[in-house]
């Protein structure tokens, strides 16, 4: 619920009709209906497949407030890359989820208190929430009209300039998980053969063949 | 050399007490004894200067003890005749009790702590007796109890030993807290704790009658506002009580026949001789501030002659031959209390002094026949020992004629006891004093009964036929040399201290003699009217002796039924006497049982439920029960973990809307 | 834009020099393979050195990448800790994890990046950076304490301390997204100015709450304590250490930044959560830690406990404070890293020992150890003159000057509550019968056990010093 127009921000709230309306409601609803079958369905398939049905709404919802560059972002690494990677995941390891979520279901009811209780404080907050009345003169870095700059053109005036830091930043946390990755599971076994590339680059005629002569009708 | 006299004894403690177990029980006893011989002959030598001499109170300075403010106390050691007196008492009977003890003591095991504590009760007592301020005379008056409660529990092996000490310790210190009081009395009133003063500003502290300053308070007592007469009276009264606790005064007595649990020189030594004497010395060197107040001295007198009639009776059916001379030891210390209560203190402190010699030869003698015997105690088990320890017999009968009072009226011709406690006897006549008539009669009755268990205890034990197992009899043996010399010693005191010595105490030299260390008012004229009694009165002690004397021989030599007949005929008063008075079954029922009750209370109820149970026992638990539930709550699932923190943001959450937007 | 780029750069010059190490070493390690891990490890100790060096004597204060990056003396005292800390546990490790056989050229290398992201906490003034640098510093420790793969335990712990990392990052960056929502920025300046200028909103608590419920998480507050005993016990100890250590204190450094920079207008909502977190932290680390038999485990409880009276410090919200604080850190950092050398040294014949019982005995069978372990402990319990007491001071005499009476009151009798397990510890040690002593101790482990015993025994000595420069640190804040 970024603030899209800089004309309407100024009144604190930004109202919503029309077309527009149906579409944010629309997404929204399959958005938290989806999202609450994830943790709700028995079969984790399922749940994986409802996981991407959230996606596509947010991608929606993204899209709404004119923010396309994410919306697609978010269909291509979060639908694309990592929910099927979770698919296949939950696919091949054949866990019983079931049976782990049995010993959960004993504590839904202080598990469902507990959520109502912060749902309803959540309410009761958001339903009083207010910018600050002067957002439009303090955010950091607003959007600009999307008439004026394309919202990716505008994500990439700040990325590599204001949050350059934020950003190189990312790099490393990446080579972090990278490194992680790697310690974590690759294993050399003995009895494993692995490629080696410089081995089969260096490989030479006289190394890599044996010529025999071969007698007719005797065989090597 | 009268730093010597005093810190000869110290110095034998020190080196025997910290060294003794290496150098070995004979050296500790050649050490100790040694001294003590050198610090007695020093007595006598300081007797014949100051006493005997030209000399005047002498004072040899130590060191600076206490400086508090208004209180100030110096060590210093103070000899005029009274000192001298006691010194030459303490440390005669201390040496000879400490070469007794090389034969005594010869099969214990301990020896060289016996001669450390032995020394150390000496340097306490000289301490005591040499004391120029209260303060100095507390700190030895402390040290007595402390060493003879170290030697009355000497065998603490044995429980009943231990009891004994205790209870010495314990009945003591009720005296001592009366002493105390005394002692902050006197500071109050003087604002000073040094004798020369006191005694100085004694005489001008009660004003002239009609002087008109009387009315003035100068003592808030239990809630009483006292002027300077009753300050002075109550004062006294409370010093008096820490002399009735160490000198074993009727109510405070039932600690000193239980001390006999000691061994027999500490007997000789610390509950005949010196030790129980320090209450009589006591008032005889307080006699400045006692000759001003009647009042007291009644009460001393009543006191006296209580317990001189109650020991004495309680003596004559005692049957274990160290608690009859114990009871004996109470009956004459009460003498001596009724003497100073009429202000015949020079009587007192002649008692005091002949008695140590008789009384020790008393308990050294009757040490020597328990050493014969094999350490029985029970006179129902001897008897007929004449024969076999005729030294230890003669010594007993000197002892004995010594503490009847044997002599011829009107002569000089007698025993110690002759002199001294006659004299007593015939002061008790003349004196002015309400209980004085009283005191009188009892202490003729006294020593009627004292007459008769003094030869009991010698016809039942060196008379009549052997009562003890073959085996022991077969065993009885004079004891050594070592042991006997000092009996013989002794017997000479018990024998001629009176007549070499009575003029000096009590008769012509008296003001060139004691050359003001005992003081009296110019109307106590007790000295010059008792000797000059009706012949009567001269008499009445002699007949006493000799009633005694007689009815003794009769019931235990003639006719050896009747004492059994007679307890049969009269078994209620038979019993009172025997249980003594039922004093001991009083206090356990007043004080002890009711004590152990409040302690038994708060130390299972109030320290251990409610101190511990809520304290630390109970915090404790308290914390292992948090610990446990806590722990429990670390479960080790994941989920349990990530529910934990979800509930905590809630609360956080709901903490921070609802507490703040009331 | 570049001429800002230039000086940024030139202010976060050891952050750099440490990232370009980082991958230095990795490629080193790469190309040479496993046998290099002697040498990575040593070259990475002398870039943390050298960058500690930096920190210390070479940087200048200001900020940098628009606010992002900020250089101050508490951000240089809290660096130079947090670097002191990686190389001091790198140096401890190394045997421990060589004999374990799992000494990869990465673990040395997941130390400085991880160091790294400590450095970006501390230095954060903004949002993004706080984020970025709390993620770059959890994901290396999520794999250090997994990296012992052979081992159930470990591999458990950092798999449970991934997943609860994930949940509180999310509670974090939903707090960050409302506060963003409400002031439109997410610099911390910035954030404090709007709050500055508007009246409290009730939206925005909500986020701070989150906001500081994810920070409590990486200090291991209660309630968001849980993960602590059983990764502390489960992680290879070298990376206990380091957990215990560096991280700890580059997280505090980053709540005091946050409090005290970007929610300094609304210092009365904070501190309500500060002292709440801090009474139950003090709490739960002194009773639970009574019933532990596991040294590691008891010492997660203990470091519990201390970020309770840490956070004491915090919720005085004065300079006094913070001093305090930074004071608490510093201590708290030698004691640690001393008791963990000293675990470390829990080695028989037939390898390491975790349990107290072990301890039987120890002041006859090594007494010099004992000595040493035995001033950690009463440090740790906070006995005068020891380092540990003087941690304590600073802070309840902050709290009381901040009228927080009923704080101190409550730290003091928690204290003597833990103090019960620390006087177990050497009571076992000294009245107990012994069951065998340990292997020598080798010589890193020596010098840093001999280190931090001499530390805390001298701290009375020299602790004026350290005081004056912890309190130019807290100046930073006022």
């Amino acid at each position: 619920m970024l603030p899209t127009k800089g004309g309407e921000a100024h009144s604190g709230t930004v109202m919503l009709n029309g077309l527009p309306a149906v579409f944010f409601y629309l997404f929204a609803f399959v958005a938290i209906a989806s999202a609450f079958m994830v943790i709700a369905a028995r079969n984790p398939v399922h749940s994986v497949l409802f996981l991407i049905l959230t996606f596509f709404n947010a991608a929606g919802l993204f899209l709404l407030t004119g923010a396309e560059f994410l919306a697609m972002i978010l269909l291509v690494v979060y639908v694309g890359a990592v929910a099927v990677l979770f698919l296949f995941v939950v696919m091949m390891l054949d866990v019983d989820f079931a049976e782990l979520k049995s010993g959960a279901l004993q504590y839904a009811p202080i598990g469902a208190l507990v959520g109502i209780i912060l749902v309803g404080e959540l309410i009761v907050v958001l339903g009083g929430y207010a910018f600050s009345p002067r957002l439009a003169a303090t955010t950091g870095q607003p959007t600009p009209p999307l008439a004026e700059r394309a919202n990716t053109a505008a994500l990439g005036d700040v990325l590599y300039t204001h949050y350059l830091f934020a950003f190189q930043l990312a790099g490393m946390v990446l080579l972090v998980a990278m490194i992680g990755a790697i310690v974590l599971t690759l294993r050399h076994k003995a009895n494993v053969r692995r490629q080696d590339i410089n081995q089969q680059v260096a490989r030479v005629p006289e190394t890599a063949i044996e010529i025999r002569k071969v007698r007719t009708g005797e065989g090597v | 050399m009268y730093q010597a006299i005093v810190f000869l004894p110290l110095l034998g403690f020190l080196i025997v007490g910290l060294f003794g177990n290496r150098l070995g029980a004979r050296p500790s006893e050649l050490i100790t004894s040694g001294f003590m011989v050198v610090a007695a002959v020093l007595s006598w030598v300081a007797f014949f200067t100051v006493a005997l001499g030209e000399h005047e109170t002498v004072t040899v300075h130590v060191l600076r003890f206490l400086d508090l403010g208004a209180l100030q106390a110096d060590w210093t050691l103070r000899i005029d005749t009274l000192t001298a007196v006691m010194l030459i008492v303490v440390n005669t009977v201390s040496t000879l009790v400490h070469i007794y003890s090389i034969g005594y003591m010869h099969h214990d095991p301990h020896r060289p702590r016996f001669f450390a504590y032995l020394s150390l009760f000496t340097f306490a007592m000289l301490m005591l007796v040499t004391s120029d301020n209260l303060v100095q005379m507390f700190f030895g008056w402390e040290g007595v109890g402390l060493a003879s409660y170290l030697l009355i529990g000497f065998w603490y092996h044995k429980p009943s030993a231990n009891a004994a000490a205790m209870k010495a310790f314990i009945v003591n210190r009720v005296g001592d807290f009366g002493f105390l009081l005394g002692i902050f009395g006197v500071f109050v009133l003087f604002g000073t704790v040094d004798f020369n003063t006191i005694f100085a500003n004694a005489p001008t502290y009660i004003p002239a009658e009609g002087a008109g300053e009387a009315g003035g308070a100068v003592l808030n007592f239990l809630g009483y506002q006292l002027d300077k007469q009753s300050a002075l009276t109550v004062t006294c009264l409370l010093l008096f009580m820490g002399a009735m606790g160490k000198s074993a005064q009727v109510p405070l007595h039932t600690w000193l026949p239980d001390a006999m649990e000691g061994p027999t020189p500490v007997s000789a030594l610390i509950h005949a001789a010196t030790m129980v004497t320090a209450g009589v010395f006591m008032l005889a060197r307080l006699s400045p501030l006692f000759e001003h107040s009647h009042t007291a001295l009644t009460f001393v007198t009543f006191i006296g002659a209580l317990t001189a009639i109650f020991a004495a009776t309680v003596g004559l059916v005692q049957n274990d031959i160290k608690r009859v001379i114990a009871y004996s030891t109470c009956s004459q210390l009460g003498y001596m209390f009724v003497a100073l209560g009429l202000g015949f203190y020079s009587a007192a402190i002649f008692h005091l002094f002949t008695h140590a010699f008789f009384k020790a030869l008393l308990f050294l003698g009757s040490g020597s026949v328990i050493h014969a015997v094999s350490d029985e105690q029970d006179m129902r088990k001897m008897g007929g020992l004449r024969k076999l320890i005729p030294t230890t017999y003669w010594m007993m009968v000197i002892g004995t004629i010594a503490l009847t009072g044997v002599g011829i009226p009107a002569t000089i011709i007698g025993t110690a006891g002759f002199f001294s406690k006659d004299a007593i006897i015939e002061g008790a006549f003349v004196g002015h004093n309400a209980f004085a008539a009283l005191a009188f009669t009892l202490l003729v009755i006294a020593a009627v009964f004292t007459s008769f268990y003094s030869w009991r205890l010698i016809f039942m034990t060196f008379h009549g036929k052997p009562r003890a197992s073959h085996e022991v009899m077969h065993h009885v043996h004079e004891s050594p040399p070592v042991m006997l010399v000092p009996l013989y010693i002794l017997a000479v005191g018990a024998l001629f201290a009176g007549v070499v010595f009575h003029d000096f105490f009590i008769g012509e030299v008296y003001n060139e003699f004691w050359k003001g260390a005992l003081y009296t008012l110019p109307e106590n004229e007790i000295l010059e009217h008792f000797h000059h009694v009706p012949l009567l009165v001269k008499l009445a002690p002699f007949l006493a002796m000799l009633i005694g004397f007689f009815t003794a021989y009769h019931f235990y030599i003639r006719s050896p039924e009747t004492p059994r007949r007679l307890a049969e005929s009269q078994p209620g008063l038979y019993q009172f006497l025997l249980n003594k008075w039922y004093f001991d079954e009083l206090y356990d029922f007043l004080f002890v049982r009711p004590a152990k009750r409040i302690g038994h209370f708060l130390w299972k109820t109030g320290d251990g439920r409610i101190i511990d149970g809520l304290g630390p026992d109970g915090l404790s638990a308290r914390v292992q029960d948090i610990t446990r539930s806590v722990v429990r709550l670390q479960t080790g699932y994941l989920y349990h973990y990530a529910f934990v923190m979800l509930i905590g943001v809630a609360a956080l959450v709901t903490w921070m809307m609802v507490g703040n937007n009331f | 834009m570049l001429p800002d780029l230039r000086s940024s750069i030139a202010l976060a010059s050891p952050e750099l020099f440490l990232a370009i190490a980082a991958m230095v070493l990795l490629m080193i390690g790469v190309s040479v393979g496993r046998k290099a891990t002697l040498l990575v490890t040593s070259l990475a100790i002398v870039a943390l050195a050298v960058a500690a060096v930096w920190v210390a004597g070479f940087s200048h204060d200001g900020a940098a990448f628009g606010g992002m990056f900020v250089m101050d003396s508490f951000a240089r005292f809290a660096k130079v800790l947090a670097l002191a800390g990686s190389a001091a546990t790198l140096l401890m490790g190394y045997n421990f994890i060589r004999a374990a056989r799992f000494d990869t050229i990465e673990f040395p290398v997941l130390i400085v990046l991880c160091t790294l992201g400590m450095m970006v906490m501390i230095s954060a003034g903004d949002m993004l950076a706080l984020y970025m640098g709390l993620e770059l510093q959890s994901l290396a420790i999520y794999v250090l304490a997994a990296s012992n793969r052979d081992s159930l335990r470990s591999t458990e712990a950092g798999l449970k301390y991934f997943v609860l990392g994930a949940l509180s990052s999310g509670m974090l960056l939903y707090g960050i997204s409302l506060v963003y929502g409400y002031t439109g920025n997410t610099s911390f300046a910035a954030i404090a100015q709007a709050l500055a200028a508007d009246q409290r909103q009730l939206g925005l608590v909500f986020g701070l709450v989150f906001v500081l419920a994810g920070l409590a998480f990486k200090i291991s507050a209660v309630p968001f304590h849980m993960w602590t005993p059983d990764v502390y016990e489960g992680a290879p100890t070298p990376v206990t250490a380091f957990m215990a250590a560096a991280p700890k204190m580059a997280a505090i450094a980053l709540t005091v930044r946050v409090t005290m920079d970007a929610f300094e207008p609304i210092a009365a909502d904070w501190r309500q959560i500060v002292i709440f977190i801090s009474i139950a932290s003090m709490a739960l680390g002194s009773f639970a830690a009574i019933g532990q038999r596991n040294i590691k485990r008891l010492m997660a409880y203990s470091s519990i406990g201390h970020m309770g009276f840490v956070l004491v410090g915090l919720a005085a919200n004065s300079q006094e404070g913070v001093r305090g604080v930074a004071l608490y850190m510093l201590i708290y950092l030698v004691m640690t890293l001393g008791t963990f050398a000293f675990i470390m040294s829990m080695r028989r014949t037939t390898g390491h020992v975790e349990n107290t019982d072990e301890l039987s005995g120890l002041a006859s069978t090594n007494p010099v150890m004992a000595t040493v372990m035995t001033l950690l402990m009463f440090s740790l319990a906070g006995i005068p003159p020891l380092a540990g007491f003087w941690a304590k001071w600073y802070v309840f005499l902050a709290a009381i000057n901040a009228q927080l009476y009923t704080l101190a009151v409550i730290g003091v009798l928690t204290s003597v509550v833990g103090a019960y397990y620390y006087l177990r510890v050497i009571k076992i040690m000294w009245f107990d019968e012994p069951v065998g002593g340990f292997l020598p101790m080798s010589g890193e482990l020596r010098a840093v056990l001999g280190f931090s015993g001499a530390f805390i025994l001298l701290y009375i000595v020299f602790g004026g010093p350290i005081g004056r420069v912890a309190s130019a640190a807290a100046a930073s804040f006022f």
